[in-house]
């Protein structure tokens, strides 16, 4: 058994570092060259001299943070070479250009999985199953209480949830890069018909979406003096980080719901101080998880960002899967 | 008239954060379901007396053996969720093959009154499969009200006070008198909610129920602008509050939470029996020290508070006294509307009548509550500051001119309690909440200072606020040191001022002593654990009081 300091990919200072390559990945601190997974804000910190990722993720990021950073794009497949290590980007199905990260060297195989998802999302290539010798997974939901009802069940729980309260308007919250264009697509397959408002993060993603020639519905960009009748009966999506202070005084007679994964718990639905909780979610559920472990055919497997220690001791006895500890 | 319909009422208030919406929601429920449905509703989200046919964790190991899933899991996932029913409901999704839900129509009445019930004529085997049947023929969607029908878990934040007001909206009929109809034992019938939404007004029918409990604010500043002699002052007694009735030779004994307690004190209502009229009296029992007059500990209390049907001997060894401070009814005159100051004439007037004229000596089981007459408010507060010599919290002060009403109206009664005791003492366990407070670490231990060591003296789990909860719950999972299943030790670093009613030695604890009600008051983060108290502390607070 080698020691910690001997893997190929370790944790060190908080974040996945290769030290033959001298490259992080996801890193929270800024550093010489870094591996980003995807475009949201915890998975990418300012202030690195080089980032690589896909095209799709660097788009958003520029779209999100400014043309000034310097990064270096690849197709999902496609193989590159650092200090004679072969690394590839493959498809997570978490969000539009989100991937898992392989690294092959010396005939071993190392697979980082990003955050990802298995379940249907028509905004971003689906999960691709890679196999590898080491797997190192996200397990956010790493629970048997976590199991995702299909996403057009929840669409429908949210168009029911519109409709039944015409003479409201109804905000829901959901995170502006990728939740909220899933939804939007699959709230447009529903029954409401009614107008649908974004805040402006959320347009501006929806844009972006469709510039990487992603189909989705048509929103109107929310106006702080939009008068309160016309907003009656209609959906106004916007960030979770609206949710709580004056911005809601713009608006009467509301009802609000959280999209994420997490509300399919009712003490967490009723401690969020949302009306509603709709439980959606971009990773995956406990069954995604294992799936994963399994079909990678990972030998070995490290766990992070999440409680995983429930997960490890049930591989461990049920599946017989070698599950590591990293040395934080 | 389903099942269904009541999960959906359900959910329909679980995700309502307004009165007024939960209010049109059972509304509207109660017109469109049938009486005997509406009335098991009633009686499961007023969660009266709902009864428990098995417990969590017998639900948890049925999952476990009936799935092969290991128990350790399960009970990590308990510690998210908070709630052994919902916890298997959601285990429990896509587990079932049946694609046949021969229940999906069963009523809410068969459910109640056959299909649960029936469960208990079963051996455990028997019972098990049972469940397991049931589980996979209705919907998914109702797994967790049958989970938490079965647990005797339910509640939605409905409380007794918002079904009154939907009643009360539904027929126009006064809030107070629904909520008289509602006390008691409510026995889900037919007849028990057609007399609810009964629209003529008999209070003959009300007869065997108690009044709905006036209950008292905490003080406010702005009562000490008015004159002092607008006022009733009366110690506040820690004991159990009873409505004691007597209506057609008939003695009942009623707490606040509506329970009927006669066998728990049957001295009393063979006494009370003696007295030839009939009253509703308004009042506190005790365990009495006859010797000094005064109240004995709650602890001695808690004795005679779970056991039905007491011997002799134990009536002798813990003697109880009813201390009446109202009188709401005599001989079938319903006199809440009066003032409280002519009622308190009445009730000395019957009070020196039955004590009397009553053959059997009434007066060591049975008294009305002495009134302090302080001179100004300063002299108000020396009487509360005294309030621990004769073991009581504090004062309750009343309204001279105030009518009976019901409920926690403002402006009639108040307590003003004694000021706490309180010593600083540094975290050192904490544990998993549940309910509400799940996956957040709530339960915390105390510890004061013994030479070099913290020993722990209190848990606590009420005083922060919600924000306050969530910044402590961070430093505790940075700042563990050893997990012991659900308990965390940790770095001993924050001290906290603690709170308490009381203090008194205890062998059974290792700090030698042992606190009442102790709660959190403030977050010390200006103090250093060396700065924290001491058990000698303690020991000197103790000495103080006594």
């Amino acid at each position: 058994m080698r020691t910690k300091q001997e893997y190929l990919i370790r944790y060190k200072d908080g974040s996945l570092y290769c030290e033959l390559a001298d490259i992080w990945i996801d890193p929270s601190k800024p550093v010489k060259k870094a591996l980003i997974t995807h475009a949201h804000f915890d998975h990418f910190t300012f202030g690195c001299e080089e980032y690589i990722s896909t095209k799709e993720t660097a788009i958003l990021l520029k779209e999100r943070v400014g043309d000034n950073i310097k990064i270096k794009t690849f197709e999902y497949g496609e193989e590159f070479k650092i200090n004679g290590i072969n690394i590839s980007f493959h498809p997570s199905g978490h969000i539009l250009g989100s991937s898992q990260i392989r690294f092959i060297f010396a005939e071993e195989k190392w697979l980082i999985s990003g955050d990802f998802k298995l379940q249907k999302d028509e905004t971003c290539k689906k999960y691709e199953i890679v196999k590898t010798d080491y797997l190192i997974s996200e397990c956010t939901f790493g629970l048997p209480i976590f199991k995702w009802d299909e996403s057009n069940k929840i669409a429908n729980d949210i168009s029911k949830w519109i409709t039944n309260s015409p003479e409201k308007t109804s905000l829901l919250f959901c995170y502006s890069l990728g939740k909220a264009q899933r939804l939007l697509n699959e709230i447009s397959e529903t029954n409401f018909k009614g107008n649908i408002y974004s805040h402006e993060s959320i347009h501006k993603m929806n844009n972006s979406y469709r510039e990487l020639g992603i189909e989705i519905k048509d929103t109107i960009k929310i106006e702080n003096k939009k008068k309160i009748d016309e907003l009656k009966g209609s959906l106004i999506l916007l960030p979770p980080s609206l949710s709580k202070g004056s911005y809601l005084k713009n608006f009467k007679n509301i009802q609000t719901a959280f999209a994420s994964g997490w509300m399919s718990i009712r003490a967490l639905r009723k401690r969020s101080g949302y009306d509603k909780g709709f439980a959606i979610s971009d990773h995956a559920d406990w069954d995604g998880i294992l799936e994963v472990v399994k079909k990678s055919e990972a030998k070995n497997v490290f766990f992070h960002h999440g409680d995983s220690d429930a997960l490890s001791k049930y591989l461990v006895e049920k599946e017989s899967i070698n599950v590591l500890l990293f040395g934080k | 008239m389903s099942l269904k319909k009541f999960s959906e009422l359900f959910l329909d208030l679980d995700s309502s954060n307004s009165t007024n919406n939960k209010i049109e929601v059972l509304k509207n429920y109660f017109l469109s379901n049938d009486p005997i449905d509406n009335s098991w509703a009633i009686y499961l989200l007023t969660g009266k007396s709902n009864k428990r046919f098995i417990s969590g964790r017998y639900l948890k190991n049925l999952f476990s053996q009936l799935y092969e899933y290991p128990v350790w899991l399960i009970d990590t996932c308990y510690l998210k969720v908070g709630d052994s029913a919902e916890v298997i409901t959601l285990l429990l999704k896509n587990k079932s093959t049946s694609r046949k839900k021969e229940l999906s129509n069963i009523s809410l009445n068969e459910l109640l009154s056959k299909t649960i019930p029936d469960l208990s004529k079963l051996n455990e085997e028997e019972k098990n499969l049972q469940i397991k049947k049931i589980w996979e023929r209705l919907p998914e969607d109702y797994h967790l009200i049958f989970n938490k029908i079965l647990t005797g878990t339910f509640r939605v934040g409905v409380s007794i006070g918002l079904i009154t007001k939907s009643i009360s909206k539904l027929i126009n009929i006064d809030e107070e008198i629904i909520s008289h109809r509602l006390m008691g034992n409510f026995k889900p019938s037919i007849d028990s909610y057609e007399f609810l939404i009964n629209k003529n007004i008999n209070l003959e029918e009300l007869n065997s129920k108690p009044f709905p409990f006036l209950l008292a604010n905490t003080i406010e500043d702005k009562i000490f602008k008015n004159s002092i002699n607008d006022f009733q002052f009366e110690w506040k007694y820690d004991g159990i509050r009873l409505q004691l009735i007597k209506r057609s030779g008939n003695v009942s004994l009623w707490t606040r939470g509506q329970e009927l307690v006669n066998e728990t004190f049957p001295e009393l209502v063979e006494k009370m029996s003696h007295i030839k009229d009939d009253f509703v009296l308004d009042g506190e029992l005790l365990v009495w020290n006859f010797k000094e007059q005064i109240a004995f500990d709650f602890s001695l209390l808690q004795k005679r508070i779970n056991r039905k049907s007491p011997t002799r001997s134990i009536q002798i060894k813990y003697p109880i006294i009813f201390i009446a401070y109202d009188l709401l009814e005599i001989n079938g005159r319903d006199i809440r509307e009066i003032k409280l100051e002519n009622r308190r004439i009445e009730l000395e007037k019957y009070f020196s009548k039955w004590q009397n004229k009553t053959e059997n000596n009434i007066s060591d089981i049975f008294k009305i509550c002495d009134l302090i007459f302080p001179n100004d408010w300063p002299d108000a507060l020396t009487y509360k500051e005294k309030s621990r010599e004769n073991n009581t919290e504090g004062l309750i002060i009343k309204k001279k001119t105030s009518i009976y009403s019901s409920g926690r109206k403002k402006g009639i009664w108040w307590k003003y309690k004694v000021d706490p005791m309180q010593l600083d003492a540094v975290l050192i366990y904490a544990k998993g909440g549940s309910g509400r407070r799940a996956g957040l670490y709530t339960d915390y231990s105390f510890a004061l200072w013994k030479d070099e060591e913290l020993i722990k003296f209190a848990s606590a789990y009420s005083g922060l606020t919600n924000i306050e909860i969530k910044e402590l719950d961070k430093w505790i999972r940075k700042n563990t040191i050893e997990k012991f299943g659900p308990v965390r030790s940790l770095k001993p670093e924050m001290v906290f001022e603690i709170s308490f009613e009381k203090i008194q030695i205890s062998k059974r604890h290792k700090s030698g002593i042992a606190v009442r009600f102790p709660r959190i008051t403030k977050w010390r983060k200006d103090k250093k654990i060396n700065d924290a108290d001491s058990l000698e502390n303690a020991y000197e607070l103790m000495k103080k009081i006594l």
